[in-house]
């Protein structure tokens, strides 16, 4: 897929996510939410998605911090963030690569790929590269099963990789 | 009303009657464990398995509401070969610790494996484990071991639904799920034990209950928790004298399912005990005595003395009926009953009312309704602050525990009861023991107004009585029988006969109810 | 071959914009629907036949039809792009491509349900598809076709996106409706169902992406029109998404009935490297596998069924003999493993011990009697044993796995070397029943 490069995430370090105060952006984008549903608890997932854009991953300051803006126990916040694979608890690499390990992937080559990645990177699934660039993880099937083997970076979907296809990829990131 | 025929037997049961409850009707026990009655329903253990005509799937018992003219099998071959599959499910993962699991005896896992029959595991591979879950503290009262967690999500319902402070959580999805607490910290509600009762299995347990004793050793004696007004039904479980723990026991109108930690904590106090015979001082020490002897040396005391009594709302009505009868109507003498409000406890009742504690003490509401005088922490040390004193249980009040009371009190106590010295004990002329309120049967009048019965454990230990009896045998040495009184179940009837608020009660309905409302528009006497 | 309706603007230059759209005489059939009366439009999808594009294949309109007219609640419509079985990818195709068809069909079916505030839940990976949707949404804002009294006909309409963070069970339609409301995306009991109790407890309707971009060309062309398309009981044109082995994957648009010969071989090319064909999968991962001989099956719901296997939601997935069907279900179950949210035992157990037989035999520690297991699981985990049918989901492969390819599982189990079996009793083995607790005495 041509795109114009990913950009990096923002990734705030544990001392900037300890105690969140939401401001006057924050609260705008989270009352615009609030007026989409008829309860309170449905803004729960657009609000996460908010925080992660904002600060790269859902820290327990944040989640106290949402739990209290849309009254909730920070548990239970807690408990939903940990349901869905894409809310990072923890801070990734500014480029966060996941790839998919699903079928039809697989069919079309995705094992060398995946193979040459944790080779370039020197890390593994769950693993962060030490200068906090990248983050690897293996999700399951990304729905563009037609184009696999795929990569998602960050937001962006890179398509019909093949080994040497990566190489360039990960130069440009380098 | 619905009839249905559940198994052959003909049911009637209420519209929105489920068909575990309607088969319970019918005397039929479906296993369960993600069910509770407490709880709102999932249906997601799918254990409880029924067939229903005319319906093409199984259908989980716990979620299918009771309809007219249904017709239910829950031992058909198809149910259970179902529900041995769910076990299978359930097991495949579930560590087999029996031998050293404290849940072993009350393990729902358990019981349907014995009933289910299925003796060997398909399941050769290793286990799914949970490393630093084994027996991690979740909180102060509860210690958790995920790797037998089987997911029923009861005790996070229990968090959710009933004290709604929402402390367990599942984290994560699928088969790594687990139970934890927000960011992981420590779990303590006035109610966490609780989490411990609904568990069905061995993952969350009491902390203070774990490796004591073997539940199948224990036995069980149904009782009303001492620990505040409220008057939560328990059930005391105790093994060759010892009490071992404290469980809620189910009493729809007042604590529902639940209890609270603290008055768990209660348990082991019944276990301690140094006051185990009669005495009387002699300068600075204590020479033992009968009962008998003491007795004399107690009734000649009030004759000449003619002392002031401080009673005690931790005693029963009983009790506190003949306290009244002896010392206030043929005695003529002052006495007050101290109550304090202390921490305000409250657990909620089956329809999720929420019920209160008026005092720390369990029978404050069956003094007032008798009649005698209260007074809080200020009446009772102006009461005690001259004359002679009589005092009938030394922790019948915080402030009688404490330094202040034995040092206002020196010289002028001319007796005590109790079960433990306190320092203000060692400061009185007469020493009596008593026995616990588990060593006797007695009536306590809750704060909402239901009189309910506490049976004994066992009989009283060493030379420890029962006030009831003290006071019967004083009477008669101060030559003032008191008719009729020769069992606590004869003084009941006495109350029921005297005290308005009472009337009607009877005996056998205080041990088959839970518990009796007092008459509330009869104004209180006294 | 006959012309696509629902990528009829594939190809096109700004095929997304508003502009096109119109060109294509886009939001026509709104103008035709919105002065019928509702309970025409039903009739008319159901005359249609059209059927739900997601999976199950229920007849849309009979869908429509349980929404009580008079419950006194607002009734919600819901857009199901939560698109993530393994091999699915149509419904992004049609965001991608044509949003505004998407958000017509949504219009019309607000219409016909009376629904005044719809969502769109689509899933989170889908970052660009949902900015593609918000882009639509805004330009049918500012002409009309949303918002208040739309197209002057006195009906309003929102329409708003949310996004998903990944869980796949959340396209299971309660799963999705927890999801928005803020939860764990955990199936609920059924029922209620949701065109009953949905949601925030009111009537709600959960549509494919697909299934509502078909209601424009129904209104637009007739209910007749429609269902003379594909065959008598699977009216209309299905896209098909197809991957694997193929020349040239990708998602597909033809009149149900075509056979998956014509399909793999006259749409996609055939196999490549002059391989051949071992099996395919013809309605998403967690369909029935077929043979290379069951190829000329009609892909449509009836016959595929009658083949033994679902349409699903018409992914496609093809592999050559090169490909090894052990691996092919380990993969499989490591996805439906990793999905299931872990309610049910059945499901969240079973899937989870299949994948480790199937992966201990993949190490070759495999034993014949894992054969037995595997059906064992995929008998209970299935048919209403779980609440929703992700239990099926991955018995369905299982046992069509071990069904059409048991060969290469016995191979593989009979070399194998399994691990000391220790069957260990669960219970001590002590029989004595005083030991335990009466049966039902379980604490509470």
């Amino acid at each position: 897929m041509s795109q114009d490069q990913t950009p990096p995430l923002t990734v705030a370090s544990h001392d900037e996510v300890k105690e969140i105060h939401f401001d006057g952006e924050m609260e705008d984008r989270i009352k615009n939410i609030l007026g989409r549903y008829s309860e309170t608890q449905a803004a729960l997932l657009p609000v996460l998605w908010a925080c992660q854009e904002r600060w790269g991953w859902i820290s327990a300051g944040i989640m106290e911090a949402i739990a209290e803006r849309l009254a909730l126990s920070p548990a239970f916040v807690e408990s939903v963030v940990t349901f869905y694979t894409m809310f990072r608890s923890r801070p990734p690499g500014r480029f966060h690569l996941q790839v998919c390990t699903t079928l039809s992937c697989r069919l079309c080559g995705a094992g060398p790929v995946i193979d040459e990645l944790k080779r370039t990177l020197g890390i593994d699934f769950g693993e962060t590269t030490p200068d906090g660039r990248f983050t690897l993880s293996d999700v399951k099937c990304l729905g563009v099963c037609g184009e696999g083997p795929v990569i998602q970076i960050n937001d962006d979907y890179y398509t019909r990789l093949n080994t040497e296809e990566l190489g360039r990829l990960l130069d440009e990131f380098k | 009303m619905l009839r249905l025929t559940i198994d052959g037997v003909e049911v009637q049961v209420a519209e929105g009657t489920n068909l575990v409850e309607a088969s319970k009707k019918a005397g039929i026990e479906i296993p369960t464990t993600c069910y509770h009655p407490g709880l709102r329903v999932v249906g997601q253990c799918r254990i409880c398995f029924v067939e229903v005509e005319s319906m093409p799937h199984l259908v989980t018992a716990c979620s299918t509401p009771a309809q007219n003219g249904m017709i239910v099998m829950t031992k058909s071959p198809r149910v259970r070969n179902a529900r041995a599959a769910v076990l299978e499910f359930l097991l495949a993962n579930h560590p087999l610790d029996c031998p050293v699991c404290d849940q072993a005896g009350e393990c729902s896992l358990q019981d349907f494996s014995m009933e289910i029959g299925l003796d060997e595991s398909r399941m050769i591979d290793e286990k799914r484990t949970f490393p630093g879950f084994e027996s991690r503290q979740i909180g102060p009262a509860v210690v958790q071991n995920q790797n037998r967690c089987i997911r029923c999500s009861r005790c996070i319902r229990f968090t959710q639904e009933i004290f709604e402070t929402h402390d367990l959580i599942m984290k994560g999805r699928g088969a790594r799920a687990y139970i934890d607490t927000f960011d992981g910290r420590p779990f303590d509600n006035p109610w966490s034990a609780c989490v411990a009762d609904v568990c069905p299995v061995g993952a969350l347990t009491v902390k203070d209950f774990r490796f004591r004793a073997r539940v199948w050793h224990l036995m069980e004696t149904p009782s009303i928790c001492p620990g505040c007004s409220v008057g939560c039904n328990i059930d005391v479980g105790h093994l060759d004298g010892v009490v071992h723990r404290f469980k809620p026991r189910t009493n729809p109108e007042i604590n529902g399912w639940w209890m609270c930690d603290h008055g768990r904590s209660l348990a082991s106090d019944l276990n301690n005990r140094d006051l185990d015979r009669p005495a009387v001082r002699s300068g600075s020490t204590f020479s033992t005595l009968t009962w008998n002897e003491a007795l004399v040396i107690l009734a000649e005391t009030i004759v000449t003395k003619k002392p002031r009594i401080v009673a005690s709302a931790n005693l029963s009505n009983e009790a506190l009926f003949l306290i009244r009868r002896l010392f206030v109507e043929h005695l003529d003498l002052e006495v007050v009953v101290p109550t304090d409000s202390g921490a305000q406890r409250w657990i909620k009742n089956e329809r999720g009312t929420r019920i209160e504690s008026i005092e720390v003490q369990p029978n404050g509401t069956g003094a007032r309704l008798i009649g005698l005088s209260m007074v809080d922490e200020k009446g009772l040390r102006d009461f005690v602050s001259q004359s002679s004193v009589i005092l009938l249980d030394n922790r019948a009040h915080a402030w009688l525990a404490g330094p202040d009371a034995a040092a206002e009190l020196r010289g002028r106590l001319a007796a005590v009861f109790g079960r433990r010295h306190t320092e203000l004990s060692r400061t009185a002329d007469l020493i009596f023991p008593t026995a616990s309120w588990f060593e006797t049967e007695g009536s306590f009048t809750s704060s909402t107004g239901r009189v309910q019965l506490a049976r004994p454990g066992w009989s009283p230990v060493r030379l420890g009585r029962p006030a009831w009896r003290t006071l019967t045998d004083l009477a008669v040495r101060l030559d003032l029988p008191l008719e009729n009184c020769i069992s606590p179940r004869r003084v009941f009837e006495e109350i029921v006969q005297e005290i308005p608020a009472f009337a009607g009660m009877t005996y056998r309905r205080l041990s088959s109810e839970p518990g009796i409302p007092i008459l509330k528009d009869i104004p209180h006497v006294g | 071959m006959m012309k696509p309706l629902l990528l009829r603007a594939r190809g096109e230059r700004n095929s997304r914009s508003l502009t096109t759209y119109l060109r294509f005489g886009g939001y026509g059939a709104v103008k035709k629907a919105l002065i019928m009366d509702a309970r025409d439009v039903i009739k008319e999808i159901k005359a249609s036949g059209l059927r739900g594009r997601s999976g199950a294949g229920v007849p849309t309109g009979l869908k429509w039809g349980c929404v009580p007219k008079a419950s006194g609640k607002p009734k919600y419509l819901i857009c199901n792009a939560d698109e993530s079985e393994p091999g699915t990818f149509k419904d992004r195709e049609i965001i991608r491509v044509d949003p505004h068809l998407l958000l017509e069909g949504m219009i019309i079916a607000a219409y016909a349900i009376d629904a005044h505030k719809a969502y769109i839940y689509i899933r989170g990976e889908f970052f660009h598809e949902a900015q593609m949707l918000e882009h639509a949404i805004g330009e049918a804002y500012r002409k009309k076709y949303l918002g208040k009294n739309i197209l002057r006909t006195g009906f309003d309409l929102d329409i708003y996106v949310h996004r998903g963070a990944g869980a796949q069970i959340c396209s299971e339609e309660t799963a999705l409706i927890e999801s928005i409301e803020g939860r764990r995306g955990q199936p609920r009991l059924k029922p209620p169902f949701p065109a009953m109790a949905g949601l925030f407890g009111c009537p709600t309707i959960v549509n494919n992406v697909e299934t509502l971009a078909c209601l424009p060309h129904i209104l637009e062309n007739g209910a007749d029109w429609f269902a003379s398309i594909g065959t008598q009981e699977s009216t209309g044109t299905k896209l098909f998404s197809v991957s694997g082995h193929v020349e040239s994957p990708g998602v597909y648009e033809v009149p149900l009935g075509t056979t998956f010969r014509e399909i793999i071989e006259d749409h996609c090319g055939g196999i490549p490297n002059g391989r051949e064909l071992k099996a395919f999968i013809p309605g998403g991962s967690s369909a029935p596998v077929l043979t290379a001989a069951e190829i000329d099956t009609p892909a449509c719901f009836d016959a595929v069924a009658k083949a033994g296997s679902t349409l699903g939601s018409g992914g496609l997935i093809v592999m050559d003999e090169t490909v090894d069907m052990v691996w092919v279900l380990e993969n499989l179950l490591e996805f439906y493993a990793h999905e299931s949210c872990g309610q049910c035992t059945p499901c969240r157990e079973g899937s989870a011990w299949a994948l480790n037989i199937l992966r201990r035999i993949r190490c070759n520690q495999g034993c014949p009697e894992d054969l037995e297991t595997l059906c064992r699981i995929a008998d209970f985990a299935c048919r209403g044993m779980t609440i929703c049918p992700l239990g099926d989901a991955f018995c369905e492969p299982i046992r069509s796995f071990l069904d059409r390819f048991g060969g290469e599982f016995r191979a593989a189990v009979t070399s194998g070397n399994p691990p000391r079996v220790v069957k260990a009793p669960i219970l001590p083995t002590r029989r004595d029943q005083s030991m335990f607790a009466k049966p039902g005495t379980e604490s509470c």
